[in-house]
């Protein structure tokens, strides 16, 4: 039937003069049927098309790299999860050219039947291809430059910037796309051209009936692999929490083991336990469903586990990428809630040098200078010790004086607080705010005791060293805490405009020069803060973002691409169902079920690695950095999130394209 | 125990219409094994679908131990498909992806019979049709007898009543032919199951009690086997074929 879509006059082909044209009259309507056939295949290529020229649209954008120093290592790291993404396209173009082969190895077997040489049919698979590549690309780079404008407004709002529209098309973006399309065309062409040219007409002809082996038979031989790869899984696990690299590596290779293993082994084991538990596999749906399942892992065991592995990379992607940007922003948050804050350690010094500076240069609006001393004893922080993960720049409590604290709040527009005489607040960040609550103990100072008079945690500009305090400070009235030593000066001020890149940095030369006869100083702005966070953003958090994207989608293609091509299979089996008595409500559940162990076994062991890991590394940052959006639960849950909404939509489409192919009307 | 009623069956539009069956009537009796034939396009698996209640019919009626199954619902029509009818097809459709034991198992689990009891049914009818030892092996890894054997075994392991057979030994050679149609002469006289067999091979028909001729949707002709032997039967089958003209060349 295929061959008669392809050609109504196949003798033609022969014709010595005429082929040419045949060949190419035949890949273009084989190309078109490709493209119809195997849409999903086409459409992910298209997707992928147009990510791929978004990106390297912010490569030669000079727009973007204009946006901050730090960007100029942008196109650096695109590149580099460019050359991953090429590596990742080419086997999905390479899978399913060769897929496509296989199942229409009989057609290409008639054209060489009926004359057509071998290297024809090479070229006409290969034209074919090169159509549907094409298309592909003239498609994608069209949606691409819709992606890039999205992109471009997210980059441009990381830096506080005003998107406006301008429609930028890029031929060195073009150009870029364009080789790497070739390059992953390249590759597949190569592998699939060599197949046809050495096969012979039988091979051609019978290539679809050729049973597929099943990987692993033998009782206990499965029964030892498939407990070394879950002993693998485990120990890789772990591994990859341990934190070093070179543990992590030896990890990443334990959880391949178990991936490959659990999914070659698994499958001859299923059968083996329903074999000795034949009152369970004949109930309900359970015959069927496991033994379809069975059949694919029997089958595709491998493209399983390389889909599980493309799995466990999307969400450890996602997950780091979501823990950069919580990293990144939280210290912001916790750094800069001034918009310039100078810390100076050295107390032979003071701020005469940048006060000259800032005066002169930069519009301020509200500025202060105060002290910050130290107290009498270490009690606040031994308290914090004992009950959390708290790490220590001081070896006493610091404490502020009351109207340097009130100061403070009125220039954030905080509300007044009021201090008792004989008491003391405590003021920290928030993820101490909890425990200290429950901290009711008295504090000695100069003589007196002081009682807790409340616990406040606004930002405050608490990270870090030399700034107010170390996560926290208590805040005691001003007769108790100029008796103290001072720990050292502060400035901080708020501008009429955020100071620019080079007002920041001749900041950092005044540092310079001071830094030669005294300690250095800790300059922070805001402005520039956020600017550096944006920088790094773009430079980590997209590029890891980009690669989950392409990875999610190559693999739900994969499987997507495997379970439509079976539609006749099922077809089948549920008309037998039908003629055998089942009822449309449980063939539906059936289908249900099959679909949903099928698109589920992939997706269950990057959730087992996945989770765990993300968890880990979202609490290595120090504390109080990654709290509410950014807590290690949330990024979980939208890690997780992220990657099944991707995936569901395949599922979605995969099913609905099943359902309509597969139920008898 | 079946009785059809006058049943037609059109097929296409308005404008162009295809009676399948016409005004076809006969009765088959429990127990009985009835063959019929024709030549392609005669209505022969037409009657065997509407039967089955794969396809509706357009006008008549179809009584299966006097139950009206051409008027029953959906829902119902499966419940009867799985309770009382057995298929056999010329293609075995058999599951791939099941061993023999669990495509016959596949009937008695779609009848919800107890887990535990479908090892044990299906152990018992494998016996008497002589494929227990090849139980544990997959659809392609046996012959093509012995799928129709296992087919067999599926169509009355859930005590179906009516065996529905569409041309079973059109896949076949000619040993596995004999065989089989052996097989269905050992389930119909001694298991006592009612066989309605559709095939265009003379030499199949002959193993049937009776046999029914059909010719452009309707019933040109009736064979009764009786007490003859079944060569002579089978000569009595090819004279009423060559009668019915132009399948000469389907019955040699």
């Amino acid at each position: 039937m295929t061959f008669f879509n392809a050609s109504k006059n196949p003798s033609a082909a022969a014709r010595p003069g005429e082929s040419g044209g045949v060949v190419l009259r035949l890949s273009l309507r084989n190309a078109r049927r490709q493209a119809r056939d195997y849409l999903v295949y086409f459409a992910t290529i298209v997707m992928v098309a147009a990510l791929i020229y978004s990106f390297n649209g912010l490569i030669f954008s000079q727009e973007i790299r204009n946006l901050a120093a730090q960007m100029a290592t942008l196109p650096m790291m695109i590149v580099l999860a460019g050359a991953v993404v090429i590596a990742i396209i080419s086997w999905l173009v390479s899978y399913t050219i060769q897929f496509m082969l296989g199942r229409r190895s009989r057609e290409f077997g008639i054209y060489v039947l009926i004359g057509l040489e071998p290297q024809q049919v090479a070229r006409l698979f290969f034209l074919e291809n090169l159509v549907v590549g094409g298309c592909a690309l003239i498609l994608g780079v069209l949606l691409g430059n819709l992606f890039y404008q999205i992109l471009r407004a997210i980059v441009l709002s990381l830096f506080g910037q005003a998107y406006t529209f301008s429609f930028a098309f890029s031929p060195g973006a073009v150009g870029l796309t364009f080789l790497c399309f070739a390059l992953i065309y390249l590759f597949a062409q190569l592998k699939s051209r060599r197949r046809i040219r050495s096969m012979k007409i039988h091979d051609l002809l019978c290539f679809d009936r050729q049973n597929e082996e099943a990987v692993i038979c033998a009782g206990k031989k499965r029964l030892r692999i498939f407990t070394l790869s879950l002993v693998s899984g485990f120990v890789g696990t772990l591994l990859l929490m341990a934190g070093s690299p070179l543990l992590g590596l030896i990890g990443a290779g334990c959880v391949i083991v178990f991936l490959y293993g659990f999914f070659l082994s698994f499958a001859s084991g299923v059968p083996a336990y329903f074999h000795k538990r034949p009152e369970k596999k004949y109930r309900g749906q359970t015959l069927l469903v496991f033994r379809t399942l069975t059949a694919k892992l029997a089958t595709m065991g491998t493209v399983m586990a390389t889909i599980s592995l493309l799995f466990t990379a999307t969400l450890i992607s996602e997950g780091s990428g979501l823990i950069f940007q919580g990293l990144f922003y939280g210290r912001v948050r916790e750094n800069s809630c001034f918009d310039i804050m100078i810390g100076i350690a050295d107390l032979r010094q003071d701020h005469g040098d940048y006060l000259e500076y800032l005066q002169e240069y930069v519009p301020i609006k509200s500025q202060y200078q105060y002290e910050v001393y130290r107290g009498e004893n270490a009690q606040v922080q031994a308290y914090l010790q004992d009950n959390t993960t708290y790490y220590t720049y001081h070896d006493r409590d610091l404490v502020m004086a009351y109207s340097d604290y009130a100061s403070l709040r009125r220039m954030l527009g905080y509300p007044e607080v009021p201090l008792e005489d004989g008491q003391y607040l405590l003021h920290c960040r928030t993820y101490l705010e909890k425990l200290l609550t429950k901290y009711t103990y008295s504090v000695p100072l100069g003589g007196q005791t002081l009682s807790p008079g409340g616990v406040h945690s606004e930002p405050l500009g608490q990270y870090g060293w030399d700034v107010n305090g170390s996560d926290y400070i208590l805040v005691v009235p001003d007769a108790l805490a100029e008796l103290c030593p001072i720990n050292h000066r502060l400035y901080v001020a708020m501008t009429a405009e955020p100071l620019c890149e080079d007002q920041y940095n001749r900041l950092r030369e005044i540092r310079k020069k001071r830094s030669e006869y005294s300690d250095y100083d800790n300059i922070i702005v805001r402005a520039q803060e956020e600017r550096e966070a944006a920088a790094m953003t773009a430079m980590t958090v997209f590029p890891l973002y980009y690669l989950a994207l392409v990875l999610t989608m190559t693999s739900a293609t994969v499987l997507t691409i495997q379970l439509l091509s079976e539609s006749s299979r099922y077809r089948h089996q549920f008309r037998l169902l039908e003629k055998l008595g089942m009822d449309r409500r449980e063939m539906t559940v059936t289908l249900r079920k099959q679909f949903a162990f099928y698109y589920a076994m992939p997706a269950l062991p990057p959730l087992l690695i996945g989770i765990p890991f993300i968890r880990n590394l979202a609490m290595s940052p120090e504390p109080g950095i990654l709290v509410g959006t950014s807590s290690p639960a949330a990024i979980i849950a939208t890690a997780v999130g992220l990657y099944l909404s991707i995936y569901l939509l395949y599922i979605l489409l995969a099913y609905n394209s099943l359902k309509r192919g597969v139920f008898p009307e | 125990m079946l009785e059809v009623k006058n049943i037609e069956k059109y097929y296409g539009s308005k404008n162009n219409v295809t009676k399948a069956l016409d005004r076809v009537s006969f009765q088959v009796a429990d127990g009985e094994f009835i063959a019929i034939m024709g030549a392609s396009g005669s209505g022969k698996t037409t009657l065997l679908n509407c039967i089955s209640t794969i396809d509706t019919v357009s006008a008549g009626d179809i009584l299966l131990d006097g139950e009206n199954i051409s008027q029953l619902p959906s829902r119902e029509l499966a419940r009867f498909r799985r309770e009382r009818l057995g298929f056999v097809f010329q293609d075995f459709n058999l599951l791939d992806t099941l061993t023999v034991e669990e495509n016959i198992g596949l009937a008695l689990a779609l009848n919800h019979i107890p887990p535990h009891k479908v090892q044990e049914q299906v152990s018992a009818v494998a016996g008497k049709l002589e494929i227990k030892d090849i139980l544990e092996k997959f659809p392609y890894q046996i012959s093509g007898g012995q799928k129709q054997r296992a087919a067999c075994a599926r169509a009355m392991v859930a005590g179906q009543s009516l065996l529905l057979a569409d041309e079973p030994t059109g896949a076949l050679d000619s040993k596995a032919s004999k065989n089989l149609l052996e097989i269905l002469t050992k389930m119909n006289r001694d298991m006592g199951a009612t066989i309605l067999m559709v095939t265009h091979d003379a030499y199949s028909a002959g193993y049937a009690h009776r046999v029914l001729f059909l010719k452009d949707g309707r019933l040109f002709n009736e064979l009764l086997r009786g007490d003859r032997a079944r060569q002579i039967f089978y000569h009595e089958i090819l004279d009423v074929l060559a009668l019915l003209g132009g399948d000469i060349s389907d019955v040699l």
